[in-house]
């Protein structure tokens, strides 16, 4: 692999132990994958140690202690508990403790706890051709599709990029990858983000790890609607890059979008296969206790949009209804008013965290003397396919999927409002 | 450990993904395992439906397998059976894994070798003692049966 003087300098361990260790490590990863060279980054989406696994906490505190810092603007990832209103989620309060020491790990690596799985909405907005790093997997695909960066889907290593301002070039760093694989043709309604985020994992099943084109949209999709189309994508396929032509930077035309050749495959998608996706979760039984909106965490439009749908009415009794977002769109509804909305209902806004990744994940790995308990929630009502999916999977809890809309009638009334009246 | 002149020994080339040298018996998967889903951190067991090796644990292994999945989390998975002692110590796998699961295996100091001169889940039997050396490029993967 071809190395510039300074990352030889940083590989010798001349700069700092830190920079050595992540150099060593892109260095081992860009062999292993044939990479010719390294590209300069300009932004990483990093990990931000996690309380629920076993020393996570402490990697990340290692890290800094070895100096890392951040060598490009840079923003951390959801941790495992609202740090603010943790006890309103019920989190026992020893693994609070362990997780707010993360906040001091991110102050001294000179890392933006952002804290969320959508750091573009708190201002972490890569822009056309920057290459950049995350670990999550929604950030990289939002990056690539609707702002024009350059990311790979990637793991604990957007750190070390970070760290060096360095990755690998090889996957969609490569224009030669940047190209679509799949031609779909849109003829269904689209009327909400879930209708958005039923579309990207219909697609998402069916495309894999290729490159979706997407045509016949009535209008242009919000930056809601390709937030939500993005994050299923990504869940039930391995996506990293759809091309939306006329507003994924630099796709003007489909014919752009595959490169000036004819697509290999296309594919219709209708009404029947959206309502399949809504109907494939659960299992007949619509009985639930509680409710979640905002996933991948909400932009400041879509907690606009729930606290205009809650407002003056109450969450039924039996119900547990969160709304979550990052912690600098919380502060910003805060000043608006849309916190007051949720809250007066009964609802609860929690940030920093959500249903997957608090204390209700049953796939971690936290000490005992944490006392994590296992939730006891049987059922919940969501408006994304991607915590419908993950949910289900992470907290082995049943999951019922519909609109924003539906969902928020559901919690209100108790009852589960199908997005398209009775199954199909 | 088994001399080199002993014939049951045999050695299967590779490409080196992750540096590094491990022994262990093999567990044998003839179908791909998702790290995001089909291990259990804190036992080491195989909790997915994997047919053939439900139920089976990685701890010291040397993992032989098709392909793995996982995406982007994977290496999580991989790093935490590390930090509790249950990971296996090297993965030979004929097909490349996700960049992810190649940090999980950086981090963790498990080698990883894919891309061998022969078919691994047919040239190596489950239970045989592997040894996996990927300190240069090209992986040696030292096959014995049992005596």
């Amino acid at each position: 692999m071809k190395l510039t003087r300074y990352e030889n300098e940083m590989l010798d361990g001349r700069h700092s132990e830190a920079k050595r260790l992540a150099m060593s490590g892109l260095v081992q990863l860009g062999e292993a994958v044939d990479a010719p060279d390294m590209v300069e980054i300009g932004y990483a989406h990093v990990h931000p140690g996690m309380a629920l696994y076993a020393k996570d906490v402490e990697l990340m505190e290692d890290l800094a202690n070895l100096g890392m810092k951040m060598a490009v603007p840079a923003s951390a990832n959801v941790i495992n508990a609202d740090l603010e209103n943790w006890q309103q989620t019920g989190a026992p309060e020893a693994l609070v403790r362990l997780q707010a020491r993360v906040i001091s790990v991110h102050q001294r690596m000179e890392c933006g706890s952002a804290l969320s799985c959508t750091p573009y909405w708190a201002g972490h907005w890569p822009t056309w051709n920057t290459h950049m790093t995350s670990l999550e997997s929604g950030v990289t695909i939002f990056c690539n599709s609707v702002l024009g960066a350059k990311s790979n889907r990637d793991g604990f290593f957007a750190l070390y990029a970070g760290a060096t301002g360095r990755y690998p070039r090889f996957g969609y760093h490569l224009d030669e990858n940047r190209i679509g694989s799949l031609l779909v043709h849109v003829d269904a309604p689209l009327e909400n983000t879930g209708d958005f985020s039923a579309l990207g994992y219909h697609v998402g099943k069916i495309v894999g790890s290729g490159v979706p084109v997407f045509t016949g949209f009535s209008q242009r999709p919000s930056l809601d609607d390709m937030d939500a189309l993005g994050a299923t994508l990504a869940t039930a396929g391995g996506v990293t890059l759809f091309i939306v032509p006329g507003v994924t930077p630099p796709y003007a035309s489909v014919g752009q979008a595959f490169g000036g050749r004819k697509p290999k495959a296309e594919i219709t998608v209708t009404i029947k296969d959206l309502a399949a996706i809504y109907d494939s979760f659960g299992d007949g039984s619509e009985t639930f206790d509680m409710v979640h909106l905002g996933c991948p965490h909400a932009s400041y439009e879509e907690m606009k949009a729930y606290a205009n749908l809650l407002r003056g009415r109450k969450v039924h009794g039996n119900v547990d209804l969160w709304v979550t977002t990052s912690r600098a769109i919380r502060d910003r509804a805060r000043d608006s008013g849309f916190v007051a909305a949720i809250e007066e209902t009964g609802g609860k806004v929690i940030a920093d965290t959500c249903p997957i990744e608090c204390h209700f994940i049953r796939t971690g790995s936290p000490d005992p003397s944490l006392g994590v308990v296992p939730s006891g929630i049987k059922a919940m009502v969501v408006d994304s396919a991607k915590q419908a999916k993950y949910a289900r999977d992470m907290i082995f809890c049943k999951t019922l999927f519909t609109s924003p809309e539906f969902a928020v009638e559901s919690a209100v009334t108790g009852r589960f409002v199908r997005r398209y009246g009775a199954r199909t | 450990m088994i001399a080199k002149a002993n014939a049951r020994t045999r050695e299967i080339e590779g490409r080196s993904i992750v540096r590094g040298k491990a022994s262990g018996p093999a567990l044998v998967s003839q179908a791909p395992i998702s790290f995001l889903g089909d291990l259990d951190i804190t036992t080491g067991r195989i909790v997915g439906k994997v047919p053939g090796v439900e139920g089976r644990n990685l701890k010291g292994t040397v993992l032989v397998l098709p392909d793995s999945m996982g995406s982007a989390g994977a290496w999580r998975f991989l790093y935490q059976l590390f930090v509790h002692g249950n990971h296996p110590v090297a993965i030979v796998s004929q097909i490349m894994p996700d960049p992810s699961l190649i940090q999980g295996a950086i981090l963790a100091n498990i080698p990883i070798v894919c891309e061998a001169s022969e078919d691994v889940v047919q040239a190596i039997k489950d239970g045989e003692h592997v040894e996996v050396d990927t300190e240069g490029p090209r992986a040696v993967i030292r096959v014995t049966g049992p005596a």
